[in-house]
């Protein structure tokens, strides 16, 4: 009954509530917004279970920020850049940072203009850093200078890398004008 | 030059997520470690609290406080005799009952217990 009560209520309300100190209003956020968080992590790249471990992170991190969301934007994107970049300082870590640098243009092997594809599948022809850079501007809703901020990459890298996957994945989902979404579960 | 049309796709294909299956067990789980994370966080202001509310009153006692009250006593009231020690604890204490250093620890270590449970009430509270 008290999930009910609660579920009624606006994302702001239970920020006010987390911010009070409501744990239970904060576990209705993360029920709302969880799926969103950790299907964004996977598409930046992360396997499940990391993916899942870094979103529960991140909701844990968020809650002991609560005080410093402003409400400016919403609150799943807020936790979303706390996600991210979580995973981006992971991701570095793990010596990828070389990929950072520009990289060569890989052809899209394997893409078959005729197929219809989802948006998971077509990350995935992305290279590590196209699929990055995607994912934290149109995912997490960064600028490109936010994202090259959080990889620590320079800006026109960063552009690159956007442009190049943009480019990608306009041949892989609308082939031929037909792109949908077909989100996977 | 990047196609508006195809970004806004990409911004609405990216904000159209899976809903999984196990969606309440994460959030489960977030809570649980939570509320973990609380708890701990609560004995650790406790056991602070406590910590701190014994050296306190082991610093009180150690300062030597009866006797310097008694000789203040004694030196602005040369004509009345008190004894602190006797005067702090005979209306509290039942009769026949003797006033010695281990009640006096005693009645610390619970205060500074008390002091410590209040503390983290508060913290909570706040």
């Amino acid at each position: 009954m008290v999930e009910t009560a609660y579920a009624a209520r606006h994302d702001l309300e239970l920020v006010a509530l987390a911010v009070a100190g409501g744990r239970p209003a904060f576990g209705e956020l993360v029920r709302r917004h969880g799926s969103a968080v950790r299907a964004l992590l996977r598409r930046m790249g992360a396997e499940p279970h990391l993916a899942d471990d870094l979103a529960q992170d991140a909701f844990l991190a968020a809650f002991e920020q609560i005080t410093e969301f402003r409400g400016e934007g919403t609150f799943q994107a807020w936790v979303k850049r706390i996600a991210v970049r979580a995973y981006v300082k992971r991701w570095r870590r793990d010596a990828h940072e070389e990929l950072m640098a520009d990289t060569p243009e890989l052809a899209s092997a394997g893409a078959d203009p005729a197929a219809v594809i989802d948006l998971d599948e077509a990350l995935r022809s992305l290279s590590d850093p196209e699929r990055v850079c995607v994912t934290l501007c149109y995912g997490a809703g960064m600028s490109h200078s936010e994202a090259a901020l959080a990889l620590n990459a320079p800006l026109g890298t960063v552009k690159s890398h956007v442009k190049r996957g943009i480019d990608k994945l306009r041949l892989r989902l609308a082939p031929s004008g037909r792109m949908e979404s077909r989100v996977n579960g | 030059m990047v196609d508006r049309n195809f970004e806004m796709e990409l911004d609405r294909l990216f904000a159209d997520h899976p809903a999984f299956a196990d969606a309440d067990l994460f959030a489960l789980r977030v809570e649980t470690n939570l509320e973990r994370g609380w708890t701990f966080r609560r004995f650790l202001i406790g056991g602070l609290g406590l910590a701190g509310g014994l050296v306190g009153a082991a610093q009180l006692l150690g300062s030597g406080l009866g006797p310097r009250l008694n000789a203040l006593a004694a030196h602005y009231a040369p004509n009345i005799e008190v004894n602190w020690t006797d005067v702090a604890f005979s209306h509290v204490l039942p009769g026949g009952l003797e006033v010695n250093g281990e009640i006096l620890w005693m009645s610390a270590a619970l205060a500074a217990v008390a002091v410590g449970f209040a503390l983290t009430r508060a913290i909570r509270e706040i």
